[in-house]
């Protein structure tokens, strides 16, 4: 897709394709077009070069009335009808569908329910009467209410206080785990963009720079801008958000366990390795520290005798709870298995220097 | 005192004066109204008119009122008719501009968010733009009442009867008394007017937010 606005490009060919359930998070700074690019999808403004297809279908090819009844949009500025009730502002789409009295009461009504706001306590109120933080939660139930597949959301908590803004995601995290929809979520703050997105679209100067989830980003980021942005030099903030094999030192020899002693300090040695895997039968593997080795080289025969015995860590447990192991179990280091095969070495040391 | 009050009130009749008056003046201003709120809607229908029709209704408003009233003898007469058309000429303006003014303030993100819900523009106008656009209409029709008021009494003098009758009587016969009772009496009426619309403009806005702070 492309848009221009007079001489600025503010969309320059972008390709994008949001998959059915996810949220996808449009990042970036002011003018990189990632609300423009939001605007599009419901043709609040066309494309100058492109299309958009929802399921395949070609959005040029929908009525906008109806293309835009279906898709759910809340904007940072709410954007209630200072003159309707709260109930006037939630059912109006079902108003103008011909809903009866009873059907729009309920739905209300849920909805009021779903977002935190006891319904008999706000229906017939006006938006005025409501703080900052409530009228964005009817926001979000209006742009619920015809229950559309697709939901739109332009920095919906961009003008509230941190505490709320912060509060207000907790409960949005778990709204949409209830409502089970396709969200884009355009947003500057990539906190935000970390606790909330499926996946991050990083967008500068009217392109997609590199999209991922959020631990592509902080592990593998496009270029300097994306690690900057994301902190991939500060892993450290985001270790709640890693695994053991983010983490872990790849396993590249295993040494048999019958290798003798001097062969496998010349091993470690030329591969500049302080750790190595031992297999000592078919499906059974110790480790084997270089500093023990060079210690009892003379007592030892086999490097079986001077193996440890392993800790072993699954690949997809979180980093934080196996070091919580680790720790617990008094070990300094972990054997991370991949379907019965070592896969690395998770070693605490290695860990605190990529960390910070 | 009071005694002469009453004397003044029944021998000029003005119970009758006041009904008349009163009457000219509704027909007056429901016209301006609809004149004003037509032309207003139209301007911000087509904007490019909005220069040469606020232009003309300027230039008409720069008139003064007993000039007009002069001018239109040739065209209606004496009496009502032509005092009607000077009221509607002069209440147009203030009518039309707030009229204008208040659809095209309506805030930029309420008619994102009603576009992107998927209304029609019909129905952002109808059911949006309008409603809150009433307090600011409203503050234009309080201003049209003021002026109305002024050139109904006016035009009593040509002939219009209404209220303006018994004060030219007083000045033809040079009778202070008649003068003062008419004329308080007339103040008193559009002082009161006034208050009423001030309070169904308050109660609009209170009920539809004043238009220049929608939403926060």
């Amino acid at each position: 897709m492309r848009k221009r606005f007079g001489e600025t490009v503010a969309v320059d060919g972008i390709s994008l394709d949001i998959r059915g359930g996810e949220l996808l998070i449009l990042i970036g700074g002011s003018g990189s077009g990632k609300t423009t690019t939001l605007r599009m999808i419901n043709r609040l403004i066309d494309p100058d070069e492109g299309s958009i297809a929802i399921n395949g279908i070609d959005t040029q090819t929908i009525d906008g009335i109806v293309l835009r009844k279906n898709i759910g949009y809340v904007i940072q500025q709410i954007g209630l009808f200072p003159h309707m009730t709260i109930r006037e502002n939630i059912g109006l789409l079902p108003t103008i569908e011909g809903w009866s009295r009873e059907e729009i009461e309920s739905r209300v009504a849920a909805l009021l329910t779903l977002v935190h706001l006891p319904p008999d306590q706000f229906m017939d109120r006006y938006p005025k009467e409501l703080s900052g933080g409530q009228q964005q939660r009817v926001g979000l139930a209006r742009a619920l209410v015809m229950n559309p597949p697709l939901l739109l959301m332009d920095e919906p908590f961009g003008a509230l206080d941190p505490l709320l803004r912060r509060q207000l995601q907790d409960e949005f995290i778990g709204i949409k785990e209830d409502i089970g929809k396709t969200i884009v979520f355009v947003t500057h703050d990539i906190n935000e963009a970390f606790r909330l997105g499926d996946r991050i679209a990083i967008m500068h100067e009217g392109r997609i720079v590199q999209i991922g989830t959020p631990r592509d980003l902080i592990l593998n980021p496009a270029d300097a801008m994306v690690s900057d942005l994301v902190g991939s030099d500060r892993l450290f903030e985001h270790i709640a958000s890693l695994t053991v094999s983010d983490m872990m030192v790849p396993a590249s020899s295993i040494i048999s366990g019958d290798l003798p002693v001097q062969s496998a300090i010349e091993v470690m040695i030329q591969s500049r390795s302080t750790v190595a895997v031992v297999r000592e039968r078919a499906a059974s593997f110790s480790v084997l520290l270089l500093s023990t080795l060079l210690q009892r080289r003379d007592e030892v025969k086999t490097v079986l005798e001077a193996t440890d015995p392993p800790f072993f860590l699954s690949m997809d447990v979180s980093l934080l709870s196996a070091l919580e192991e680790m720790k617990a179990a008094s070990v300094s280091l972990g054997l991370v298995m991949d379907d019965g095969e070592p896969a690395g070495l998770l070693l605490p040391d290695d860990l605190i220097s990529r960390l910070v | 005192m009071i005694d002469e009050i009453t004397a003044v009130w029944i021998t000029y009749h003005l119970t009758e004066r006041t009904i008349e008056h009163l009457w000219i003046f509704s027909i007056a201003l429901i016209a301006a109204i609809a004149a004003g709120v037509a032309i207003g809607l139209f301007i911000y229908r087509r904007r490019r008119y909005a220069s040469p029709v606020f232009s003309t209704l300027n230039a008409v408003e720069t008139f003064p009122d007993i000039a007009l009233l002069v001018l239109l003898i040739p065209l209606a007469g004496i009496g009502t008719v032509p005092t009607i058309i000077a009221c509607v000429l002069y209440s147009i303006l203030p009518i039309a501009r707030n009229t204008y003014t208040g659809l095209i303030s309506v805030s930029p993100e309420l008619l994102e968010v009603g576009r992107a819900m998927g209304l029609s523009e019909r129905f952002i106008l109808l059911k949006i733009r309008f409603p809150l656009a009433f307090p600011m209409i409203a503050g234009g029709i309080r201003i049209a009442i003021v002026f109305t008021m002024g050139i109904v009494t006016l035009g009593g003098i040509f002939g219009a009867g209404g209220l303006g009758a018994p004060l030219q009587t007083g000045i033809n016969l040079i009778r202070p008394d008649i003068i003062f009772v008419a004329g308080i009496w007339v103040g008193i009426l559009a002082v009161i007017l006034d208050g009423i619309a001030g309070g169904i403009e308050a109660s609009l806005k209170r009920r539809f937010g004043s238009w220049r702070a929608i939403s926060c």
